[in-house]
């Protein structure tokens, strides 16, 4: 899976921002934290759930069961929103 | 036919099948050789309106733009999809200019953006000009500074002047009983920034965009307000500093 190229992500200090290019079925916007741009920054490559949770894990210091259900969780809510691939 | 158009700062020619984009662009015309051509065609015209109408069965024909207004925003669009890459982003509000700084009032449609914008003309006289009421360009230098430029999309009240003045404060609007105003971090602004500039169906342009709105620098306001003249002298008072 990968994010779809017509959706940007930008990260400002603890803030990212996800935004899908014009003409997208969803017309909002996603705010969240570093945690999502780190998982938004794997997405720009193909990647599967489990290599994501392993790349946060070497990047953030959290408990491993933690971090999966924060990914699993982001990752739900970006299919939701129509910007994942695969 | 076709004219040549300085907007925005840049030279433009724009090919169209119907005179009106000839003569809503007047203001702009100019001399210079262009260096971008924006055009449709009829049979685009066409196939966008069917599609409307598909998507939208339910709506009788006085609902749809006739042709040469359709025609107008179908250029505003190609042009809207360019212009990031000039540095330049197209912004849906109203842009009133007082001694020679601009303030751009954003709301949902139907706020009363064009009204509270009316009532600065109504407090300032002539000292207030309305550089667009509908789809200013703002152009972001590298330092975050900005230039709010007139273009010829300018709603339904023919409001523009083709001048471009330095941003001052971009303003959120609110209905409100009571008339009340504060300035709001950027953060807080984002979501109607988001909204209200034109987001680019090309990704790249989209990239563009979401960079140049990050580093635009200005003061961020959000007015409530009601419909009575105070409305405007306290978000003049407040935002002119």
């Amino acid at each position: 899976m990968r994010l779809r190229k017509n959706y940007i992500a930008r990260t400002s200090g603890n803030e990212t921002l996800l935004v899908p290019a014009g003409g997208s079925e969803f017309a909002g916007m996603v705010r969240g934290n570093r945690t999502l741009g780190a998982i938004l920054e794997l997405l720009r490559q193909d990647t599967t759930e489990e290599q994501i949770v392993e790349a946060m894990k070497k990047r953030f210091d959290a408990p491993e069961e933690r971090i999966a259900a924060d990914v699993k969780k982001a990752l739900a809510e970006l299919r939701t929103i129509g910007a994942i691939d695969g | 036919m076709t004219g040549v158009y300085r907007i925005a700062g840049h030279d433009i020619a724009i090919e169209s099948n119907y005179e009106t984009v000839q003569l809503l662009c007047e203001d702009y015309r100019t001399d210079a050789e262009p260096e971008l051509t924006l055009s449709v065609s009829t049979e685009e015209l066409t196939e966008i309106l069917r599609k409307a109408r598909e998507n939208y069965p339910e709506l009788p024909d006085s609902e749809f733009l006739p042709p040469d207004y359709l025609e107008l925003a179908v250029i505003y669009k190609r042009l809207a999809e360019r212009t990031p890459f000039w540095d330049t982003v197209m912004l849906h509000g109203s842009a009133v200019a007082v001694d020679g700084a601009c303030y751009v009032f954003c709301a949902k449609s139907g706020t009363g953006k064009s009204t509270h914008a009316r009532l600065w003309r109504q407090l300032l006289g002539e000292r207030a000009v309305m550089v667009n009421d509908d789809k200013p360009m703002v152009h972001i230098r590298p330092d975050g500074s900005a230039e709010v430029y007139g273009t010829p999309w300018d709603g339904k009240h023919r409001l523009n002047t083709n001048t471009h003045v330095p941003l001052r404060a971009i303003c959120i609007l609110e209905r409100s009983e009571e008339n009340t105003i504060r300035p709001i971090t950027k953060s807080e602004a984002w979501p109607m920034l988001l909204q209200q500039f034109y987001r680019p169906y090309d990704a790249e342009a989209m990239e563009k965009t979401m960079d140049l709105i990050g580093r635009l620098q200005t003061s961020f306001y959000r007015l409530g307000c009601n419909m009575e003249l105070e409305a405007a002298e306290l978000s003049y008072q407040t935002m002119k500093g």
